[in-house]
């Protein structure tokens, strides 16, 4: 095959080329013998028409013949060639693309191409007769640096970029209109650098300043702002399909802002960027890596995630590496490498072997494909403040003092155990009392008839200074749930409980209800007349008569005969009478089982009392399971020092607050450990998991296992890198790689002039769009390389620029050549994207919250807009807005539900983000309009707008409506302008001085928790504020206040 | 608003400026004049679609969707049965499940006992068809509908699942079927969407799936395709209402004023977005008015609303948005979704899904006729269903009065009416379990092959370039079903 790779060549045809393709208009000097050149002319007719199934695709290859390399297209095909070089005559693809017969007809009638075009055919029978030849396609083959072409009879470049586009303009006939003027200059560099507009006093400093570098000066303020970093990170966010929610199903929140701090930090500090590239591809994978790097190994994370019921996990583990790959593709590489995923690529050089060669290098990381519906689904790393890292050693600190003092006063009990000496010890059951003069702590008081009531002597008391009292006509009970800490049942306990019944009305039955998380634990007295449970059973044990009136009498209860097993817990207790009146007193059990908070003098006992002891920390079962005389001295001194903290009474005052304290620092570290911010990032499995080839991408339909490596299109992995995340990455960033750096400028170009170099940025494929400005695209992609990836030094080359200067005036005969300004006669003008507009508007109206960094904020939503879609059970189901200074944070740190994103957001096209964007839309709407003139995010705004033109925009009306025409425009209005904005401020004042109740219902629908300043209000002056506030509505609207220009 | 009074409005415009209209805005005056879509085109002013004519004849010009979120149980609506109830709690049968794959939520369940329909089935209409107790309404229309009971997917879960039958596929990022269409087709009115949503309360199991706004968004298509939600609560469309305190007349002095400034902005810059901008602000405020005239009942005759039943005069409710339904086709909105979510029944089927089709079946019932009585039905194609089906056999515990179902992907059954399909007949057949296809299998590419087709589009040639590769609704699949067609 003979690769061309010199650019000279291929621009030169490009232009025939063009003008062929539109239709042989007789522009061109001699079609007939014009070089056909391949990459321009003849591979996008074969790829369109021929190769999906003569293509690379060697699964839907029919006839075994490929058509997009030489070797292919020259097989002999028993007896005929499809391509002969240089004989038209002899090259069946000629015959068969003009064949009559339906059947001989390519590509065939029923599918789904069309036939070509007599232009088409004639390409391609002119390429055969100029010899077929082959070229690699232009994106595969590494840029070089080309040479700037010469100009001459101009002055208008400022810098190498000038020198390419001049050309191509000439070529086009097209000459480069002259330079914007400085409010126009000032507005969009400011626009373009941080996301906002200029100030008057930025833009009245611009005017004064007549020195030659005025503009540079005001270029490089702007690379130095804080704004500057986020406003690039704001578009990165669309590449990295950045989010607050995991995108599917559920879509609960996830904590991924530190990533997005970190690009900030990254873009404001100039991080170089194949730094930052192999920072968020393998982070994690760096020697030593730091905190920081480790956070921007969260790219990987950033695709949309899953926790629903009845999901395979293997399923989505192969969608999740499988975004990963087309992320990679689409963001580095310009690739669809997605394509290959089930097939080989049908139009691209990559086999779908070599897909999943690639995918071995991003599906090792740890994460689980079920997320669990978690914040912070694991691996994650914590981002501490440094005071809150200050803090947390405080805090450590702290602790470690106490427990020294607590080892301390613990070493000094000389303790001996009453028993230490006895040959055995055996555990005598005790009473426990739960119930005397009050439930249980936790317990919740509940009752069938009149409240709990509790009463003193001289009503009959058994203990203590109360008992309870009941009467009830037919049943009554009162009764409780929720004890914590439960009473816990051990073998052979008695439940007891004292009963008094009055010997003036007595009951005719009583009862006694054991609550373990059911009620089905009764016993009852007397007549069986509550039929709850089963009689006879343990869920209705018949005890025998009622007890004698008159006398306290105790009853009680096996437990086991109630169906309450050793180990089962009570947190209910219910006291039930039929009729009659009755106390009931001092209740509980009798164990020898420990209840919660029972001292006992004896650790022997002790040990005997808790058995294997469950409820104990672990260290401390683990000694339990030892026979005391086997015990080490370590573990004698975890269950002596666990037995004297805690159970001992001798030395509880002493140790009781030491603890107390632990316990109160050990809350505030746990508190502060949740603060601290956490991201999720990216780990590497100790052993990498296999991949396989999938048939069709079918996670179920693994064939072949696969090796990590590179397509062969691509040069090798560089020298001395593993063969890893971390060694791809650095591929990616090698200077022989032919994709990352043009892909990289092409991006950034799109941002600046609307369209980039290449107009599909996310496809620098064989489908992609060719070049426009192809050296150009060379030379800015070595430049970049040679400038060791400096980010800054290429936002400034391009906006320093003559061709990005330019007025943005366009003539009929520019817009006739040149529509989409393709060619650069004139300075960009497009509208400004979702966020920009927003961020302006409260710009202007001086609301913006400029805190750069941290969690997302909710600010204004119209109601419904999550309920109408969440889960009910996610905890995105229901939008709660945030208050205060959060809602006038800039629109990149507004929470992204991506099932649901902000429609001021997506009505100005924002994608969703659940998967990766590099171009978005720009579209033109009438909800666009209707979101400026109403959202109360707008409306809030222009009144905020109004009372600061009022407040700083002189005293005369012109001086008002001057002040405020040049902060939502950056220019100066011209006389016409001024009168009608003068005439509307009129038209306004007359209607609101008329309805003053209206003037006050706008003004009150766009009041804030802000500062008292802002709040000050005479309401004789609504009718003013309310007239502004619609002047300054009408200026958020202007198109020249929504675009750049 | 007529032309007339537009042009009048943009000679007051000129009036601003005091000055002659010579020359000033040509294109604005045309695009004004000639009021375009809802979502116009940012370059070309035209509410034609990209398709130009369709491709064949349509037999529809307007789709209704009723989406039953959460997968319906085919066998106690319209899959009958009978031969299970000897069947009650024994294990279906390894040579009906074929070993193929389950969800987590019963793959690991010992048993997969039969649970018969508790629900009583009649066969109704001339055509009789089989329809159970659960929808007494929907079977007194059984000849006005095609129930197509071998509709199958390939997904399990419902996020992929509804992801692939509204998008084609079952990951996020391809657009929708009514920004399909509305890209192809374009608009045909001047004053709504070409493509409305709306999401209808439920009574069924009270915790719902979730939707997406993927569902009726446009991927990689032009974001002004997206569906545009009819909200019942607060503005019907968002940001509609002006802010309190500003009427019509306020609101209408503003746009003057920014359609002068626009237009002289147009004049300096040539720039032909800004006239599309002017005209988009005309429609916002033309909008302003017809959106809540068509959210206002109050014109209905007793008769119609009587029909939809009482739920119709609560908003929100599934009867509510027929009704609001068939205001929107009638006013030539092409494509209409209505979304009811609460069907995923997998435990305590039969309490919630009695109430589930209490809240659908009397409005679905009265939409059919009430198109039909309009005139309508004839090119209006109706669409219910869900994006997968139910097991047979029982999730949880089972009695013939009380069972679950797990979501079934292999067959269920959707029904459709008017434009251009064939009524009263039954397509498709499941075997005696209703758990695989026997005879004419309809995929979901199929079906949306079929709906674009009524539409007169070729599902193969509705295509965008996007990433270098032609994409369309039905990815590389989908076979018109054509029996099904008049």
């Amino acid at each position: 095959m003979r690769l061309t790779a010199g650019w000279s060549l291929k621009v030169h045809a490009l232009a025939m080329g063009v003008v062929l393709l539109a239709g042989g208009t007789g522009k061109a000097a001699d079609p007939a013998t014009a070089p056909i050149d391949f990459t321009q002319d003849v591979r996008p007719i074969l790829s369109n028409s021929c190769f999906q199934c003569h293509g690379p695709d060697e699964a839907s290859r029919e006839a075994d013949l490929r058509l997009d390399t030489p070797d292919g297209a020259t097989a002999d095909l028993g007896g005929h060639l499809a391509v002969a070089p240089g004989d038209p005559a002899k090259s069946e693809l000629l015959r068969r693309v003009t064949a009559g017969d339906p059947d001989e007809l390519m590509p065939p009638p029923d599918s789904d191409y069309g036939r070509l075009t007599p232009e088409q055919v004639d390409i391609l029978r002119r390429w055969i007769e100029q010899g077929a030849e082959y070229e690699q396609h232009w994106a595969f083959i590494a840029p070089e640096r080309p040479e700037l072409p010469e100009v001459k009879d101009s002055d208008w470049p400022q810098n190498e970029i000038d020198h390419f586009v001049l050309r191509r303009m000439r070529e086009k006939g097209l000459a480069p209109n002259s330079e914007a003027s400085k409010e126009t200059l000032i507005r969009r560099v400011t626009l373009d650098l941080t996301g906002l507009p200029p100030t008057i006093e930025e833009i009245d400093a611009f005017l004064a300043d007549d020195s030659p570098d005025a503009y540079e000066k005001v270029v490089d303020r702007l690379l130095q702002s804080p704004r500057y970093g986020e406003h690039m990170t704001r578009y990165w966010l669309d590449a990295a399909r950045y989010g607050d929610t995991h995108g599917l199903h559920l879509d609960n929140m996830r904590s991924m802002w530190p990533y997005r701090d970190w690009l900030i930090r990254a873009f404001n500090s100039n991080r170089p960027f194949d730094q930052m590239t192999i920072e968020q591809l393998a982070g994690d994978l760096l020697p030593e890596a730091t905190t920081d790097q480790k956070v921007a190994s969260g790219f990987n994370r950033c695709h949309v995630t899953t926790s629903e019921g009845g999901s395979i996990a293997e399923e989505f583990y192969v969608r999740y590496t499988v975004d990963r790959v087309e992320t990679v593709g689409t963001v580095f590489m310009g690739l669809t490498l997605g394509c290959a995923a089930c097939h080989d690529h049908k139009f691209d050089p990559v086999s779908q072997k070599e897909f999943y060669q690639l995918f071995a290098y991003f599906n090792s990381l740890t994460d689980k494909p079920m997320d669990g519906n978690a914040l912070l689904p694991p691996p994650v790393v914590e981002v501490p403040t440094p005071e809150q890292s200050e803090q947390r050693t405080n805090l450590q600190q702290q602790i470690a003092a106490v427990n020294s003092q607590l080892k301390e006063a613990i070493a000094a009990i000389e303790y001996t155990d009453p028993h230490a000496d006895a040959e055995s010890v055996e555990l005598e059951p005790t009473e426990f009392v739960w119930i005397d003069d009050a439930v249980p702590s936790g317990a919740q008081p509940q009752q069938s008839g009149h409240p709990w009531e509790f009463v003193s002597a001289p009503e009959p008391v058994f203990s203590g200074e109360k008992a309870t009292r009941r009467t009830a006509e037919e049943m009554g009970q009162h009764f409780f749930t929720g004890a914590n800490p439960p009473l816990v049942i051990g073998d052979g306990d008695k439940l007891f409980a004292s009963v008094y019944l009055d010997p003036e009305n007595p009951p005719t039955e009583i009862m006694l209800q054991f609550n373990d998380g059911s009620w089905n634990h009764r016993a009852y007295w007397g007549k069986n007349a509550i039929d709850w449970g089963q009689d006879g059973k343990e869920s209705r044990l018949p005890m025998g008569d009622l007890p004698p009136v008159g006398q306290w009498v105790r009853l009680e209860v096996d437990a086991a005969k109630v169906g309450l097993k050793p180990g089962m817990k009570l947190n209910g207790w219910a006291f039930t009478q039929w009729g009659g009146r009755v106390y009931w007193d001092r209740a509980g059990i009798v164990t020898r089982t420990p209840q919660n908070g029972q001292p006992f003098e004896s650790q022997r006992l002790w040990e005997l009392a808790i058995g294997e002891g469950k409820d104990l920390p672990k260290p401390v079962q683990d000694v339990l399971k030892i026979a005391p005389a086997d015990r080490n001295e370590k573990q004698q001194e975890t269950i002596r020092t666990y037995f004297l903290e805690r159970v001992y009474p001798g030395t509880k005052e002493q140790v009781a607050p030491m603890l107390a304290e632990r316990e109160q620092l050990q809350a505030d570290l746990k508190a502060l450990n949740d603060a601290i911010p956490k991201t999720l990032v990216s780990e590497e499995m100790k052993e990498p998991k296999t991949a396989y080839v999938l048939d069709r991408g079918e996670y179920d339909r693994k064939t072949d296992p696969v090796e990590r490596q590179v397509p062969s299109v691509f040069p090798g992995l560089p020298e001395g890198v593993s063969n890893d995340r971390l060694g791809f990455a650095r591929w990616l960033v090698d200077p022989s790689h032919p994709l990352m750096a043009r892909v990289t400028v092409n991006r950034w170009w799109q941002r600046y002039f609307g369209t980039g170099i290449v107009k599909t940025s996310e496809d620098f494929g064989v489908q992609g769009d060719f070049p426009t400005h192809p050296e150009l695209l060379d030379w800015l992609a070595t430049e970049l390389i040679r400038t060791g990836w400096d980010v800054k030094g290429m936002q400034k080359r391009i906006v320093m620029s003559a061709a990005y200067r330019q007025d943005s005036k366009v003539s009929d005969e520019a817009l006739a050549i040149d529509p989409e300004n393709r060619y650069l006669s004139r300075g960009p003008r497009f509208r400004l994207e979702a966020e920009t507009i927003r961020d302006a508007a409260l710009f202007v109206s001086g609301l913006l919250n400029e805190k750069v960094g941290g969690p997302s904020v909710k600010p204004y939503q119209p109601s419904g807009i999550w309920e109408a879609v969440g889960y009910t059970g996610s905890n995105t189901a229901n939008f709660t807005q945030d208050d205060g200074q959060k809602l006038y944070r800039r629109s990149m740190y507004t929470f992204w539900k991506r099932t649901a994103p902000p429609p001021s957001m997506s009505n100005f096209d924002a994608p969703s983000r659940e998967s990766c964007t590099v171009r978005r839309a720009r579209t033109n709407t009438p909800m666009q309009a209707l979101t400026l003139m109403n959202d109360k995010q707008f409306v809030e705004a222009s009144r905020h707008f109004a009372q600061r033109i009022l407040r700083e925009g002189g005293t005369t009306d012109d001086d008002r409506l001057v002040f405020a025409f040049r902060l939502a425009t950056s220019r100066m209005p011209e006389a016409d302008e001024l009168n009608v904005i003068r005439q509307l401020l009129q038209q306004q004042r007359t209607y609101f001085s008329g309805k003053p109740e209206a003037a006050k219902a706008l003004i009150d629908s766009a009041t804030t928790q802000l500062e008292p300043q802002h709040l000050e209000r005479d309401h004789n002056r609504d009718p003013e504020v309310a007239a502004w506030t619609m002047l300054a509505n009408l200026l958020l609207n202007l198109d020249e206040t929504i675009n750049k220009s | 608003m007529d032309p007339l009074r537009e042009y009048e409005l943009l000679q007051t415009r000129r009036h601003f400026f005091g000055r002659s209209a010579g020359g000033i805005g040509a294109a604005a005056l045309a695009s004004l004049v000639n009021p375009q879509a809802f979502a116009a085109p940012s370059t070309a002013a035209e509410g034609a679609g990209v398709m130009g004519e369709p491709h064949f004849a349509p037999k529809a010009k307007r789709v209704v969707y009723l989406f039953m979120s959460g997968a319906p149980s085919q066998m106690d609506l319209f899959d009958y049965k009978p031969e299970m109830d000897e069947w009650f709690d024994k294990d279906l049968p390894d040579s009906i499940r074929q070993g193929q794959r389950l969800t987590t939520m019963t793959s690991g369940q010992k048993r997969f006992p039969i649970a018969p329909s508790k629900f009583k089935f009649a066969q109704h209409g001339q055509s009789g068809a089989w329809v159970s107790e659960l929808m007494p309404y929907t079977a007194s229309i059984a000849d006005d509908l095609c129930f197509v009971k071998s509709v199958h997917t390939e997904a399990i879960n419902h996020d992929p699942a509804i992801t692939y039958i509204q998008t084609g596929a079952q990951r996020p990022g391809r657009p929708s079927m009514g920004a399909w269409l509305s890209y192809g087709l374009g608009t045909m009115n001047r004053d709504l969407p070409a493509f409305v949503v709306l999401h209808s309360t439920w009574t069924g199991r009270k915790s719902a799936q979730a939707l997406y706004e993927r569902l009726w968004g446009t991927g990689f298509l032009p974001s002004r395709h997206a569906g545009v939600s009819l909200r019942s609560q607060g503005d019907p469309v968002l940001f509609l209402s002006n802010p309190p305190g500003v009427d019509r007349s306020a609101r209408r002095q503003m746009l003057d004023a920014l359609a002068a400034i626009n237009e002289r902005t147009y004049e300096q810059i040539g720039d032909p977005e800004i006239n599309t901008r002017i005209a988009q602000y005309e429609m916002a405020y033309r909008m302003q008015s017809s959106v809540p005239e068509l959210m206002d009942f109050s014109d209905e005759s007793k008769e119609t609303l009587e029909m939809y039943g009482p739920e119709v005069s609560t908003p929100g409710t599934f009867s509510a948005n027929c009704l609001l339904a068939r205001r929107l086709l009638e006013r030539n909105v092409r494509f209409v979704q209505i979304f009811i979510r609460g069907w995923d029944q997998h435990g305590s089927l039969p309490r919630d899904i009695a109430n589930q089709c209490r809240d659908v079946d009397q409005g679905q019932a009265a939409l059919v006729r009430d198109l039909k009585q309009r005139g309508l039905l004839e090119d209006t194609l109706v669409i219910w269903g869900g994006e997968f089906g139910r097991t047979i056999y029982c999730q949880g515990g089972l009695t013939r009065e009380n069972y679950g179902r797990d979501h079934h992907p292999r067959c269920f059954t959707m029904w459709m009416a008017g434009g251009g399909i064939k009524p009263g007949i039954t397509y498709g057949k499941t075997d005696e379990f209703s758990y695989n296809i026997v005879e004419n299998p309809v995929h979901i590419h199929d079906l949306n092959a079929t709906i674009l087709h009524n539409l007169g589009v070729d599902h193969k040639r509705l295509t965008y370039r996007f990433q270098g590769r032609d994409f369309r609704l039905t990815d590389v699949h989908g076979n018109v079903v054509h029996d099904i067609l008049t």
